[in-house]
C-alpha cells in the first residue's frame, strides 16, 4: 500500500510517499519532493503531489491515505485527514530515530520544540508570534548581507569572534545589521552574530520545556550546519539530523496516514 | 441578517452613549427583550441576555446613581446601598463581542495608555475617554487579584472629576480574623459613605435581603456546578465563560436567582436524559478544565474543542469558593467572601482550589488562556503547568487576548489547540 504525507508550510510544500506491505514497521520512503508554496496553499498541494506521482511514475489512484499537515493543512480537500504539525514532527523524527525525546523544529515561519515519551507527543512550544528564530529570520539577514545562505555554515565554521545582535525584531535587526555593515564590521562576524541569535531564543524555548536526550533537530533550518553546531554547544548535546531535515512533517503525516 | 446581527451593526455604526442608552431602553422593554432573547437557542442563553441587557440598561437609565466597580468586588455592597452597578472590564468584552473593540483600544492608544497594560482595562479606558459609558457617582474597585484596576479606575475617577468618590477597598494577602475585621471595616465605612452621600443612613433590613439573595444564587450555582459534575450534553450555546456579569454584578438580585435557576432547571433536564440513555457505545468526551478568561469575539476556540471529542467541563471562574454569607453580620461576610477568594494571596492557594476543581469535575486536561497583560493570572502560568503535570493531567498555556483579536492570530491558536487535543486523545 501507498500512504502520503503533504506538510504545507509557508516557504515550502513537502510530499511523502511511503510503501508498506505490512503495516507500518514495514513502511518505506517510496519518492518525496519539495516545492516551494507560493501565494496558493491549495494549489501547491496539489502540483506537489501531482509532481512525486510523476516523479516516480506512481497512479495517484494508488496512494491508499492522505493526510495533510503544516499551517496550509485545511486547505487540501482531497486529504483524508488533517494532523497538526506538532504530532507529525514527533512521528516523523521517531520514524528516523528510535527513542528520541525531543524534537527541536526550526521552519521556515514558525519553530517548536516537541517533548515526547515513549515516542508520543507529550508537551509542545510554539514561537509563531515573529519570525525571530525562524527560518525567515536567516533568509532576511542574508539579503540584507547579499550572502547566500547557503554559505553562512562555512563561514559559521570558519570564523571564531561575532558581534551581538542586540535586536530581537527581525525589522529591527536587519537594520542593525545595515548600521554594522556601514560601519565596516567583518560580514563573516555579524553572520556567526546571527546564528547566535537565532540559537540564543531556541535555547530559551528547550529549556522552558525541559530538554530530554536524545533530540532530534527537523526543519528546513537543520541543514544549516551552522546553526546546528552552535545549538548543540548552547545546550551541550549531541544533535541528531534526519538525513532530509526538511521532509520530516510530511514523512511523519505519511506514517500516521499508514493508521487511518 | 437576523435581529441580532442587526442590534450588533447599529451599535458598530452609532458608537454613541445616548445611542446605546436609547437602543437599551428599547430593547430592555419586556415584550421585545424576552422575544429578543428568544432568538438565542438554549433557556440559559436566553435568561442569560435578559438578565445581562437589564443590568446594563438599568446603569445607562440614570433612575439610580451609578458606580463603576471592578470585577472582584462584592456587588451585594453595590445592590444593598441603591446603587446601579456597572462594570468597565465587563463592558470592555462586550466591545469585544460587539465589534467596536478596535474603536475603543485605538482611542486608549491616542490617549497614552500603554500598548502593555491589558485590554480589558485598555478597551474600558478608550470607552471612557469617548464617554460611551453611563456618568458614575462613585468609582470603586479593589487589590484583590487584579493590579491594574486599581490605577485605571482611579483614571476614570479623574476624567469624570470625582477623585473625591474613587474608593479602594484594600484586601490583606492573609485570611484571618484580622483581616476580615480590617476589610469589614473598609466595607462598612464605604456603605455610609455611598448612603451618606443620597442623605440617608445604611438600611441593614436592605443588607440583609441583600445577602439572602446572594446565598440563594450561591445554593442555585452550587447545584449547577453538581450537574456539572456528570453532565455530557451542553445547550448548543452554552458556555460556563459566558456567566461572568451576573456572576459577579448581579450577585445580590433577584434577577441572578432567576438566572441561575433557569440554568439549573435546563442543565438539570439534559441530566436526566443522559441518565437515560442507555447508549454505552459514545466515546466519552475527554474533560478540560478552563482557567481564566476566554476571547470574547468571535473565535474558533471553543467549535475546536468540541471538533477534537472534548469538552469544556468546567471553568474556574465558576467556583464558588466563599462560605455561606451570614444576612445578620453583612460586612464581615463580604470580607470574608472576598479572602476567601482564590486569587488573594499566595499563588498556592490559586493551585489547590485549581486542583479540587480537578478533583471534582473529573478532569482530564485544562488551559490557561494567558490573556494579554494580565499579571495576576499569568504569573502563575509556570507552577500550574508542572502542579498538573506532576497530576499527569496536561496543560496548554494558550496566548491570546480576550478583546483584541488583532492580538491573537487564529491560526496559530487553532494549531496549538488542536496540537494538544491530539496529545490529550492520544492519552
Amino acid at each position: 500500500m501507498y500512504t502520503c504525507g503533504i506538510d504545507i508550510g509557508s516557504v515550502s510544500t513537502e510530499v511523502v510517499i511511503l510503501e508498506s506491505s505490512n503495516g507500518n514497521d514495514a513502511a518505506k520512503l517510496f519518492t518525496y519532493i519539495i516545492s516551494p508554496t507560493g501565494a496558493n496553499s491549495k494549489i501547491a498541494a496539489e502540483k506537489t503531489l501531482e509532481k512525486a506521482c510523476l516523479q516516480s511514475g506512481l497512479d495517484r489512484d494508488r496512494i491508499d491515505a492522505i493526510v495533510a499537515t503544516g499551517y496550509g493543512r485545511i486547505n487540501v480537500p482531497f486529504a483524508d485527514k488533517n494532523i497538526t504539525e506538532i504530532s507529525c514532527h514527533a512521528r516523523g523524527a521517531v520514524s528516523s530515530f528510535a527513542g528520541i525525546k525531543t524534537v527541536i523544529d526550526i521552519g521556515g515561519q514558525d519553530s517548536k520544540v516537541i517533548k515526547l515519551e515513549d515516542g508520543n507527543p507529550i508537551d509542545f512550544l510554539m514561537n509563531d508570534k515573529c519570525a525571530a528564530g525562524t527560518g525567515r529570520f536567516l533568509e532576511v539577514m542574508a539579503r540584507a548581507l547579499e550572502i547566500d545562505l547557503e554559505h553562512f555554515t562555512d563561514i559559521f565554521l570558519n570564523t571564531e569572534e561575532h558581534v551581538d545582535i542586540s535586536s530581537t525584531c527581525t525589522v529591527f535587526a536587519e537594520s542593525e545589521i545595515v548600521s554594522l555593515i556601514g560601519q565596516g564590521v567583518d560580514k563573516n562576524k555579524i553572520i556567526r552574530g546571527l546564528i547566535y541569535s537565532i540559537v540564543s531564543k531556541i535555547t530559551s524555548m528547550v529549556e522552558r520545556i525541559g530538554l530530554e536526550e536524545p533530540v532530534c533537530m527537523t526543519g528546513g533550518v537543520a541543514k544549516n550546519l551552522g546553526v546546528v553546531k552552535a545549538l548543540e554547544e548552547s545546550l551541550n548535546i549531541k544533535i541528531n539530523i534526519p538525513e532530509e531535515p526538511q521532509i520530516t512533517g510530511a514523512l511523519g503525516a505519511a506514517h500516521l496516514a499508514l493508521d487511518l | 441578517m437576523g435581529v441580532r446581527e442587526k442590534v450588533k451593526s447599529n451599535i458598530q455604526r452609532n458608537i454613541d452613549r445616548k445611542y446605546f442608552k436609547r437602543l437599551l431602553g428599547i430593547i430592555a422593554k419586556k415584550p421585545i427583550l424576552y422575544a429578543y432573547g428568544s432568538t438565542f437557542s438554549s433557556i440559559s442563553s436566553k435568561y442569560l441576555n435578559i438578565y445581562s441587557i437589564k443590568h446594563v440598561r438599568d446603569a445607562y437609565n440614570g433612575e439610580k446613581p451609578v458606580g463603576f466597580g471592578s470585577l472582584f468586588l462584592p456587588f451585594e455592597l453595590f445592590h444593598a446601598t441603591g446603587i446601579s452597578p456597572f462594570l468597565p472590564e465587563i463592558i470592555a468584552g462586550f466591545t469585544a463581542g460587539l465589534g467596536i473593540a478596535d474603536k475603543t483600544l485605538k482611542k486608549a492608544s491616542s490617549n497614552w495608555y500603554s500598548q502593555d497594560l491589558c485590554t480589558f482595562h485598555r478597551s474600558a479606558s478608550g470607552a471612557v475617554e469617548m464617554d460611551l459609558f453611563p456618568e458614575p457617582s462613585f468609582i470603586i474597585c479593589t487589590n484583590l487579584a487584579c493590579d491594574a484596576a486599581q490605577k485605571s479606575f482611579y483614571h476614570y475617577a479623574h476624567s469624570y472629576g470625582i477623585e473625591k468618590n474613587y474608593c479602594l477597598l484594600d484586601v490583606p494577602y492573609e485570611n484571618n480574623p484580622r483581616s476580615v475585621k480590617y476589610l469589614a471595616d473598609q466595607l462598612k465605612r464605604l456603605a455610609e459613605n455611598i448612603t451618606a452621600s443620597a442623605g440617608k443612613k445604611i438600611d441593614m433590613k436592605s443588607f440583609a435581603d441583600t445577602i439572602k439573595l446572594s446565598n440563594e444564587f450561591r445554593e442555585w450555582a452550587l447545584k449547577i456546578n453538581n450537574i456539572r459534575k456528570k453532565l455530557l450534553d451542553y445547550p448548543p450555546d452554552f458556555s460556563g465563560l459566558d456567566f461572568i456579569l451576573p456572576f459577579h454584578g448581579l450577585m445580590g438580585t433577584e434577577g441572578a436567582v432567576e438566572l441561575y435557576k433557569n440554568v439549573y432547571q435546563e442543565l438539570n433536564a439534559l441530566l436526566t436524559k443522559q441518565k437515560e440513555n442507555t447508549d454505552t457505545s459514545r466515546r466519552q468526551p475527554k474533560r478540560m478544565l478552563w482557567m481564566h478568561l476566554k476571547p470574547y469575539y468571535k473565535s474558533q476556540i471553543f467549535e475546536t474543542i468540541n471538533d477534537g471529542n472534548c469538552q469544556i467541563a468546567f471553568e474556574e471562574i465558576n467556583n464558588i469558593y466563599w462560605p455561606r454569607l451570614d444576612p445578620e453580620r453583612p460586612f464581615e461576610s463580604l470580607a470574608l467572601k472576598m479572602l476567601s477568594h482564590p486569587l488573594t494571596g499566595k499563588a498556592s492557594d490559586r493551585i489547590a482550589a485549581l486542583g479540587r476543581m480537578a478533583d471534582d469535575y473529573n478532569i482530564d486536561g485544562a488551559i490557561l488562556f494567558t490573556h494579554w497583560g494580565c499579571r495576576q493570572s499569568n504569573g502563575s502560568a509556570r507552577i500550574i503547568k508542572d502542579y498538573f503535570k506532576k497530576r499527569g493531567i496536561p496543560v496548554l498555556v494558550l496566548d491570546g487576548d480576550c478583546v483584541d483579536k488583532s492580538n491573537s492570530t487564529s491560526g496559530q491558536i487553532k494549531t496549538r489547540l488542536q496540537g494538544y487535543i491530539e496529545i490529550l486523545n492520544s492519552i
